[in-house]
């Protein structure tokens, strides 16, 4: 496994426990769904999750609780449907059709992006970003974490080529300024956190998207 | 206490057949339970679940900091999941105990969010569409015995950051303060433990 282009162990980890934040989590959910190899991974923690849940010395309940909850599922209405695919984009992986999306903005000469309507955190938020070829995105700095998960097309970096299903986490003090290689445009998802910090004319452009 | 629940299911045809790596009987008792809830809504079976679960359940979330009230509150809606989704259990992917942690996984994930809007969360499919291949079912039933194994074999101390790192919400630095170690110590003991259960763990068929 290539560390660099895959989320870390720790990421990973986090995601197999429930407690990376969900916007994030969506970004990695994406990943795991053009990674078989990574998937298995997570639900081999999963099952690690299980054995320690199942090792768990048990707390004792309050004396009604086996009583309360017979009451709820004889009263219980609740019914688990299959949830539908709500957008319009076919070509997405599995976890990312559950979420609405916002319309395409133009956001800068050959840089559309559209809000994934899935749980925020805080200032933490979920986009698709669609960059033509040989274009880059605008130079920024972050304050905080962005994960980005390449669903179509490939980009690069100074230093790195993402293809299709690779992942990339820049923390704050990289200065970010991908660069679409692939003859198609690049489409990628992106988790976002913090506040974005543009610099150039783009940024004017840019300021709905970092208004977000 | 309560007769054993015998659904005549295709579980206990595939459980005939993986005899040479089956897990104890009991292993299996929880997986049945929640067959039996799915096949004929089993209240009897339902109740034996919760008297498991139910109290490990509230234990991890006490442990990940929640008071005692708010964690029983939580095991009370992670066990109604259960009963409401027990037909997506498939025991063919995962035992019962991995079902449920993925239940209360999903479930805190859902509370992590600090938004309101009704949408739903990321969730780890344990009951997608794919197809199995015949020795999926061979190596579903070796797993537990894998992961016990793996688990026995980390260092004590490997083991202690793991449980944490699951039950906390920030592992790293919440994990630091409880045992009192330096940042630095935690994630490279993580880190090691990853590597080990990697190892052990992982499928060479799994490689990318």
């Amino acid at each position: 496994m290539n560390a660099r282009r895959n989320p870390s162990e720790e990421r990973l980890l986090a995601y197999a426990a429930g407690v990376l934040s969900p916007p994030q989590a969506v970004v990695v959910a994406a990943h795991l769904a053009l990674r078989p190899a990574n998937h298995a991974w997570v639900r081999r923690l999963q099952a690690v999750g299980g054995e320690l849940l199942d090792e768990t010395s048990p707390s004792p309940l309050s004396a009604d609780a086996l009583a309360r909850a017979m009451a709820r599922i004889e009263t219980d209405t609740g019914v688990v449907t299959a949830q539908p695919l709500l957008n319009d984009m076919p070509e997405l992986p599995e976890p990312l059709r559950r979420y609405a999306l916002g319309p395409w903005r133009w956001v800068g000469p050959g840089i559309r992006v559209r809000d994934v309507h899935a749980p925020r955190d805080g200032a933490c938020r979920v986009i698709l970003l669609k960059i033509d070829p040989g274009r880059e995105t605008p130079r920024h700095t972050h304050g905080g974490v962005e994960l980005t998960c390449v669903l179509s097309g490939a980009y690069a970096t100074e230093t790195e080529r993402f293809d299709v299903g690779d992942f990339e986490e820049a923390d704050a003090e990289v200065i970010h300024q991908p660069r679409v290689v692939s003859d198609d445009p690049c489409l990628c998802v992106a988790a976002l956190d913090g506040q974005i910090q543009l610099d150039g004319w783009l940024g004017r452009l840019m300021q709905p998207f970092a208004r977000l | 206490m309560h007769a054993e629940p015998s659904p005549l299911t295709s579980a206990e045809v595939r459980s005939d057949r993986m005899s040479p790596a089956a897990p104890a009987q009991d292993a299996l008792k929880y997986d049945r339970l929640i067959e039996a809830v799915a096949l004929r809504r089993d209240r009897e079976a339902f109740a034996q679940l919760f008297e498991y679960f139910a109290p490990r359940l509230k234990a991890w979330l006490i442990k990940s900091g929640a008071t005692p009230g708010a964690a029983e509150d939580f095991a009370q809606d992670a066990m109604l999941t259960v009963w409401r989704k027990a037909d997506l259990f498939d025991a063919r992917k995962a035992r019962a105990a991995t079902w449920i942690f993925t239940i209360a996984r999903n479930r805190r994930l859902d509370m992590l969010r600090r938004d309101a809007r009704p949408l739903p969360t990321p969730e780890i499919e344990l009951a997608g569409e794919e197809v199995r291949r015949p020795d999926d079912i061979l190596s579903m039933s070796e797993d537990t015995e894998r992961v016990r194994h793996a688990l026995a074999r980390l260092k004590p101390d490997q083991v202690e950051v793991l449980r944490l790192a699951f039950y906390m919400d920030n592992p790293h630095s919440e994990i630091a303060r409880s045992l009192d170690l330096p940042l630095g110590t935690v994630k490279s003991r993580i880190r090691n433990a990853m590597i080990k259960l990697r190892a052990m763990l992982e499928l060479s068929e799994e490689a990318s």
